[in-house]
């Protein structure tokens, strides 16, 4: 445990660019579906971190691995300096208050509108007065671009709007890690954009370490200080997003060349 | 032997569940207003449909207890009739059967499309025990409103078979009441309460270990929400002879 990276230190006192979340030599099996084959990845503080890679690789699994959602049957998910698959209930809870998480299908509850999903970490984790929930709820839509339908019902909503309400749900806790599985798949590439700004703005304005999973190439080098890839349970690349433009592992060009295409040969197709 | 031992670990396990949703609910208190709408989704909804079967097992009971009485001459005994077995035994017998089949069956199929569609997850995520929100709010809910819904059956169920034995079988109204207030007990009326209160926590833990655990997916909601009203009604008529055993006997 003494060697783990930073053992015993709060999230607070990680410096930018440190590891606040890490992954070693992490293995997930499902019956006889080994899906993580020894995964071994840093996730530094304040900065964006994207995990790319083909459908089926365990993308989202790893994300459940930090939220303790899933438990490896091998390795550590160091998240401060907590292990989450070891962690007491007590700290497992303090480390999910501090992860926001927006799942691939939005997770909204059907039960209820969409104003009273965002407001219901809000209104369990805070003593806020409803005026105070309502102004927050207005502010998070206003930030995903989806002012005025807090009255709405999530079943009402296009998958683009379920996936931007989970978002802004997400975030209203104002934690300090989010996760986001996937948040432009669905959207149009102007919301997208948008997304991708807010995720650049929030960095900045209010150092949030954010980890992304993403199909989106071009959203990927926008957002990204470091990118991951996953590749038949293994990580195959890892580094800046200079680094992995110009690496020479075979697997991660095939992926980028295929993606690239467009922005690569402007002008080349009709 | 192994499905005894598989029998046996679901048992465990289910026990277990029901021990974790009092626990969590006391760490993590009670969300009020989730019991208040889970409270008027079993009471309200459950109500026009058991108002119906009150009305009409009333009426039969008065006919058959009628039926049975005359041959002994004592047509008039129907209010006691009344009194034993439909206040005793078929009044909390169908206010539980209907919850279960009606709310239980709910329940368990909401927490199940909630698992499969991740909703659970993220409720856990955001560190909410999703037993303390989801399940201890619906244990709360049927064990307050069940009782009341059985003594609303029992009401119903009287006035109607009243009705029809006195307009229909023309039996004397007031020795219909006097063989009624004569047989039916202040503790008759507990014992009804008292097994509503058990049948509706089996109800909510039955239903809501079946949808809490269970596979994603649709398969997953209709197997859930099966295994939940077969294992409610069986356990609730169980336990009926046995409460019936433990209260009269
Ligand atoms: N709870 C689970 N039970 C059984 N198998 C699972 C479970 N969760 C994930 N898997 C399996 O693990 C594999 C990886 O799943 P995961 O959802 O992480 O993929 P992904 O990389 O996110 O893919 P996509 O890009 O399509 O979302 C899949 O084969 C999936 O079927
Ligand atoms: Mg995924």
């Amino acid at each position: 445990m003494a060697d783990s990276p930073s053992a015993q230190r709060p999230f607070d006192a990680i410096p930018d660019g440190d590891p606040v979340i890490s992954f070693r030599d992490v293995h997930k099996s499902f019956g006889d579906k080994h899906i993580l084959r020894g995964i071994s990845l840093d996730f530094p503080r304040g900065r964006t971190t994207v995990v790319i890679g083909p459908s089926g690789t365990g993308k989202s699994v790893c994300m459940k691995l930090i939220v303790g959602l899933l438990v490896p049957e091998k390795g550590d998910v160091w998240v401060g300096g907590t292990n989450v698959p070891d962690a007491p209930e007590k700290d497992l809870m303090s480390v999910r208050r501090r992860i926001g998480m927006m799942f691939q299908d939005g997770a909204l509850f059907d039960s209820m509108s969409v104003g009273d999903n965002i407001a219901f970490p809000l209104r369990r984790h805070t003593k806020l007065r409803e005026a105070e929930i309502h102004d927050a709820v207005d502010h998070a839509l206003e930030q995903v671009g989806l002012p005025g339908i807090a009255d709405r019902a999530p079943s009402a909503l296009s998958g683009g709007m379920r996936k931007r309400v989970s978002l802004a749900r997400a975030i209203i806790t104002k934690p300090e890690i989010v996760m986001f599985d996937e948040p432009n798949s669905g959207l149009d590439p102007l919301t997208s954009d948008e997304i991708d700004s807010l995720i650049s703005r929030m960095k900045e304005e209010l150092g949030i370490t954010f980890i992304v999973i993403s199909h989106d190439i071009v959203g990927t080098f926008a957002v990204a200080d470091k990118i991951a890839m996953l590749y038949n349970g293994h990580l195959v690349a890892s580094g800046s997003p200079d680094e992995i433009l110009h690496s020479e592992e075979p697997i991660l060009r095939r992926f980028l060349a295929r993606n690239m295409d467009l922005p690569a040969l402007p002008g080349a197709k009709p | 032997m192994s499905a005894l031992a598989a029998g046996v670990r679901k048992v465990g396990a289910y026990a277990w569940f029901t021990v974790d949703c009092v626990r969590a609910t006391v760490t993590h208190g009670v969300p009020w207003d989730r019991v208040m709408s889970e409270s008027y989704k079993v009471g309200i909804r459950s109500f026009p449909v058991l108002f119906t079967m009150a009305l009409f097992v009333g009426s039969n009971l008065a006919i058959q207890g009628h039926a049975a009485f005359s041959t002994l001459g004592g047509g008039n005994l129907v209010g006691m009739f009344v009194a034993l077995a439909g206040v005793r035994e078929v009044c909390p017998l169908l206010a539980a059967t209907m919850v279960a089949a009606k709310a239980g069956t709910e329940m368990a199929a909401q927490l199940a499309v909630m698992r499969t569609k991740e909703q659970i997850d993220a409720i856990e995520v955001m560190a909410i025990d999703p037993r303390s929100e989801l399940v201890a709010p619906s244990i709360i809910a049927v064990m307050l409103t069940l009782p009341a819904l059985t003594v609303l059956t029992i009401a119903v169920s009287l006035i109607s078979s009243m009705l029809v034995a006195v307009y229909q079988l023309g039996v004397d109204r007031g020795e219909y009441l006097s063989f009624l207030v004569g047989y039916l007990t202040a503790y008759d009326l507990f014992a009804a309460t008292a097994k509503s209160v058990v049948f509706g926590l089996i109800i909510a833990t039955v239903s809501g270990y079946f949808g809490f655990f269970s596979e994603r997916g649709a398969r997953g909601v209709g197997q859930a929400t099966n295994r939940a009203v077969v294992t409610m009604c069986i356990v609730i008529i169980t336990l009926n002879f046995a409460l019936t055993s433990i209260l009269y006997g």
